[in-house]
């Protein structure tokens, strides 16, 4: 599978699908796109969306960790879906899920949140 | 034991991907589940970027050493480095102990590996470097005979 992102905007929110291999030679890469997206739309809610990610380490969780940070900065919201056992089992022995929450889609993070436009 | 492997790398982040499959590609014959090569190639990567960054600080004129042998029922994974090594292996592994910040990394490496892993050692020489052994088994999986 090809390792890219992909961003999308949902309401005030944007949802960031990561496909393929998630490691240290693609976090700069993925974080300045997020960025970007954060700049532009000024986003309150950010969900990662894994149903294509194959490969976690802790520079991804890094990733994850500094964008959750900045989008508590601004009272936001960050959530989780698509993922798979595996990608559960890191995430959860990295301590991400006292952070946030996984969802069983973008449609129930948007409801269970009460986004309105 | 019944196959064994080495490999010998400098030490650049780019390496990883090298190392993660040439493990992937080692245990092969096992008929590893998706969770299981995810988790070893997670471990592997874990290792390797600690060997590089915080052994050699990127010093990529370094090289690092990985082994791996696959016996009965279980694999068995070294992975070291002759860098500047640990002084406190307890607050090492420590979860979110790093002493990168800076590089956004979530010191969940050795939790990580500690984690994935059923056995797991490390031991460093301030000024000497640092051997990491991990073994994981695997239950699910029966190697293929000739």
């Amino acid at each position: 599978m090809e390792n890219k992102i992909k961003i999308t905007s949902f309401e005030n929110g944007i949802v960031i699908k990561i496909s393929g291999e998630l490691d240290s030679s693609k976090v700069k890469e993925y974080r300045d796109s997020i960025h970007y997206y954060m700049r532009t739309l000024g986003p309150s809610y950010l969900v990662w969306d894994f149903s294509c990610l194959t490969f976690l380490d802790s520079s991804g969780v890094g990733l994850i960790l500094g964008r959750y940070n900045e989008i508590e900065r601004i009272n936001g919201k960050m959530g989780l879906i698509g993922l798979n056992s595996y990608s559960r089992k890191i995430l959860g022995i990295s301590g991400l899920f006292s952070l946030m929450r996984e969802y069983r889609s973008i449609k129930e993070f948007i409801s269970e949140e009460r986004i309105y436009l | 034991m019944i196959n064994e492997m080495e490999l010998k790398f400098k030490a650049t982040l780019a390496n990883e991907l090298l190392a993660r499959q040439s493990i992937v590609a080692f245990i092969a014959p096992l008929n590893p589940t998706f969770d299981e090569i995810g988790e070893i190639k997670t471990i592997i990567s874990e290792a390797v970027s600690n060997a590089i960054i915080h052994g050699y600080h990127f010093d990529a004129s370094k090289d690092v050493y990985l082994k791996a042998a696959i016996y009965e029922d279980y694999i068995e994974i070294i992975v070291k480095d002759f860098g500047v090594g640990i002084e406190d292996i307890k607050k090492a592994k420590e979860a979110h102990y790093t002493t990168r910040p800076d590089l956004e990394r979530a010191g969940m490496g050795l939790t990580i590996i500690e984690t994935l892993s059923d056995d797991f050692s490390l031991k460093s020489v301030p000024g000497m470097g640092c051997k990491l052994v991990i073994k994981k088994n695997y239950k699910s999986l029966k190697v293929q005979s000739e």
